[in-house]
């Protein structure tokens, strides 16, 4: 579905000095030659969109990818949405609601790859793309000297087509003067959606919009806002100074700026380093052996930290999370003195911090093992740890023989094999 | 107790003592020194219960005696006294008046018999050192030492008889600083001791008073009887030093002293400390190493931090080997160089993740582990 909102006739060039004068001028650039150049571009259900592209017998069905029994729904097809599915929901209450919902694996690598393909779609058109995750990013077509409105409509709509052409999933654009424009404009046509806001447009746009999609209001803010009075975002802007304080608080002015449609941040091609490495798993069914817990937790070190030295960074803490059967969950972590990039200095960190998080006697929905305290750069040698090179080699040739293999034929560590039954 | 005493002569006894007290909320006593009169001499005394200092100082005394004062309060009134000449004079209820010229102070002391008295050493390990080649031994390697106190093995200074010499060591797990002397060493007499850090910082203040110094100690407590024959400020007879020393084993330092020499290179010390100090200059806490470069008879110092700009030193060498490049952090190339007294040190280098070594020609080998650039 296409929604343009009429653009603002381009002001003939007499005009320009005029209204430059009088402050209309956005970045510095004049104003007749503003162009809505920051693309938004948000994939569609992208999950399901990549199995149904496998699929497409399964188009129009209810559908979802997820995990079974235990696990929730990471993407529900728009007929299993229409039925009440949504992300995250657990699976068990999705079959519920929707009976007759058919629930498609998780499909290892399939979507890392079909988002690899599409910005690379991307990036035939520009060079400046930011890939926020796996199926959403932005585009800045400043750079490619369009010369109109409709120029870059066209070449946006060309991306569009040839996406859902090549890689068979459908993506929703934005298109407008900054991103955070850009980013509303995307999510309000889904699917397929195709939005464009002229500049200067922006605030007429917002005006009509719930104030629930400016980004950082949530389901309660927005509860709480529209108990006071303000339903729509241009609710916001008829307010003065004072009466926004007065809701607001000291932030107003960021939230009026946003109401505007105001946002100067640009498109960022390098992607901001990882914060932290985490990994976890939901059982099928509660355990309640802290040996198997244990096991699972340094399969977790296993699996981290072969990403983590292919990033070339360290990692100094160790965060332990378990997860109880009624979802109540404890963390505790702990920091190594120096930061590593090896598995060894973890495993004796595993029980004691088990332990700790672990405290009520319950079995276990879940447990989790995060690594932050992230660093890069060179690192200080130690001189007691000719066993630290030696398994840095030794991690090395793992790492090696492993790349490429999913989950078959991977060399395992000893803890990392389930416990034989006792031999009767 | 009641004695006459040169101001100075208190002032500088006090000096000696007054590092060492122990933790006023624990034991108050801990804070005071002991002051004990006899003959014709006061002995001061502190201690923290893990460490111990008593020095002697002449002084007239009138009536025999001992009692305790806050160390600190009392060695600032003493130094600021009118009148060389004072008088102490404590009463049966441990209040002590001390009269300088016009000025006059009571100040509350407590009994001497609640201070924990030094442990006196009988006939453990001895041996006798110079004050001069000992202060030298322990400047040369003392920087190595470890201030994580997670690694307290590591927070002293490794003394080790053995082998008819003496070896002092320390490291922090990332350098290591080692030096050695020829003595004889009955091999029923050899040991080792870790010294803690705080020992061997009091040891080294204390270590200029005189010529000799003799060295007690067994597995678990040290004792040093420094001389006093070179002061001239009061002190006499001997000052006892008595520690109590770190238990455990001192790492293996002989196996990670490379065996081999690939690269040797003579440095003038000054020159190379003065090239190390500036290129450091543009290092920040966060790329805090500085990158060696050899090159055929050229030395490079190159070092950067992206926000703030780079610093390129170079320096004209006899080097005919292989380019190769390392990276250290930059103090422990400074600390050793300016610990060291020679003109000139050898630096010895492999490769990048390969130790340097530096060298001169008494026995002293500082290790220093690179830093790996990614």
């Amino acid at each position: 579905m296409t929604v343009s909102v009429p653009p603002d006739p381009v002001p003939p060039p007499r005009r320009v000095g005029h209204l430059a004068a009088r402050g209309y001028a956005w970045r510095g650039i004049p104003f007749a030659v503003r162009l809505p150049t920051i693309v938004h571009l948000d994939a569609d259900a992208f999950f399901v969109s990549c199995e149904l592209a496998l699929k497409p017998e399964l188009r129009g069905t209810k559908c979802a990818v997820g995990g079974r029994e235990r696990g929730i729904i990471s993407s529900a097809s728009y007929e299993a949405r229409a039925c009440g599915v949504y992300t995250p929901m657990p699976t068990a209450r999705a079959l519920k609601v929707c009976p007759d919902l058919i629930m498609l694996p998780h499909t290892s690598g399939l979507y890392g790859k079909v988002s690899r393909r599409m910005f690379d779609l991307c990036e035939a058109l520009t060079p400046v793309v930011q890939r926020n995750s796996i199926d959403e990013g932005y585009l800045d077509l400043g750079p490619c000297g369009f010369a109109s409105s409709a120029a870059i409509e066209e070449r946006v709509r060309g991306l569009q087509e040839r996406i859902s052409l090549e890689l068979q999933i459908p993506v929703s654009f934005g298109i407008a003067a900054n991103k955070l424009v850009a980013q509303i404009a995307s999510k309000l046509r889904k699917p397929r959606g195709f939005v464009v806001v002229p500049p200067g447009g922006e605030e007429a746009f917002l005006a009509p919009l719930p104030i629930g999609r400016l980004p950082g209001i949530g389901a309660k803010t927005e509860a709480a806002l529209n108990a006071r009075g303000l339903k729509l975002v241009g609710d916001i802007t008829a307010r003065n100074d004072s009466e926004l304080e007065s809701v607001f608080g000291g932030g107003w002015r960021e939230i009026r700026a946003i109401a505007r449609g105001e946002d100067e941040r640009p498109v960022e091609t390098e992607r901001d380093d990882a914060k932290s490495y985490s990994q976890q798993e939901t059982f099928a069914d509660d355990i309640g052996d802290p040996g198997e817990i244990e096991r699972v937790a340094k399969g977790m070190i296993d699996a981290l930290l072969p990403k983590i030295r292919g990033d070339g960074k360290r990692v100094r803490t160790m965060t332990v999370k378990v997860r109880y059967g009624d979802f109540s969950q404890e963390a505790h972590g702990r920091s190594l003195e120096a930061a590593t990039d090896l598995e060894a200095p973890f495993y004796p960190l595993v029980a004691p911090l088990l332990r700790a998080a672990w405290k009520q006697r319950r079995p276990l929905r879940l447990v989790s093992v995060r690594f932050s305290g992230v660093e890069d750069g060179p690192a200080q040698l130690e001189m007691f740890a000719q066993t630290d090179e030696k398994r840095r080699r030794l991690a090395g040739v793992l790492d090696r023989l492993n790349a490429g293999r999913k989950t078959a034929a991977v060399v395992l560590h000893g803890h990392q094999l389930a416990k034989k039954p006792p031999v009767v | 107790m009641k004695f006459k005493i040169n101001r100075d002569h208190f002032a500088n006894g006090l000096a000696q003592v007054l590092n060492v007290v122990g933790s006023k909320a624990t034991m108050p006593i801990l804070s005071n020194v002991l002051i004990e009169a006899e003959k014709d001499q006061i002995s001061l005394t502190t201690t923290n219960l893990d460490l111990g200092i008593r020095c002697h100082i002449k002084a007239e005394v009138k009536e025999t005696g001992a009692v305790t004062l806050p160390v600190k309060r009392l060695a600032t009134i003493v130094r600021e006294l009118p009148n060389i000449d004072v008088s102490v004079d404590a009463s049966p209820n441990h209040q002590v008046k001390i009269a300088s010229g016009g000025s006059n102070f009571r100040i509350m002391g407590i009994g001497k018999e609640e201070f924990p008295p030094l442990p006196e050493f009988g006939d453990e390990k001895a041996y006798d050192l110079e004050q001069e080649e000992l202060t030298a031994m322990l400047k040369s390697v003392a920087y190595a030492q470890s201030t994580d106190e997670t690694r307290y093995i590591l927070n002293g200074v490794y003394f080790n008889f053995k082998d008819g010499k003496l070896t002092l060591v320390a490291t922090d797990g990332r350098r290591l600083a080692l030096t050695s002397k020829e003595m004889e060493v009955p091999a029923a007499n050899s040991g080792a001791i870790i010294l803690p850090a705080k020992t061997v910082a009091e040891l080294t203040r204390l270590l200029d008073k005189g010529a000799k110094l003799k060295i007690n100690f067994n597995e678990r407590r040290a004792a040093f009887q420094i001389a006093t024959d070179k002061d001239s400020s009061g002190l006499v007879d001997s000052v006892y030093l008595y520690s109590k020393v770190v238990e455990g084993n001192y790492p293996n330092y002989q196996q990670v002293i490379p065996k081999e020499t690939h690269q040797r290179i003579k440095l003038e010390r000054e020159l190379f400390l003065q090239c190390v100090h500036r290129a450091a200059l543009v290092c920040s806490e966060k790329s805090n190493s500085v990158k060696i470069k050899l090159t055929s008879n050229l030395l490079e110092i190159t070092a950067q931090s992206p926000d703030f700009g780079e610093a390129h030193e170079s320096m004209a060498i006899g080097y005919s080997g292989p380019d190769l490049q390392v990276a250290f952090n930059p103090a422990f190339i400074m600390d050793p160089l300016r610990a060291l007294t020679k003109d000139e040190v050898f630096f010895e280098v492999k490769d990048e993740v390969s130790p340097g070594v530096f060298k001169t020609l008494d026995s002293f080998i500082c290790v220093i582990m690179p830093v790996r650039l990614s």
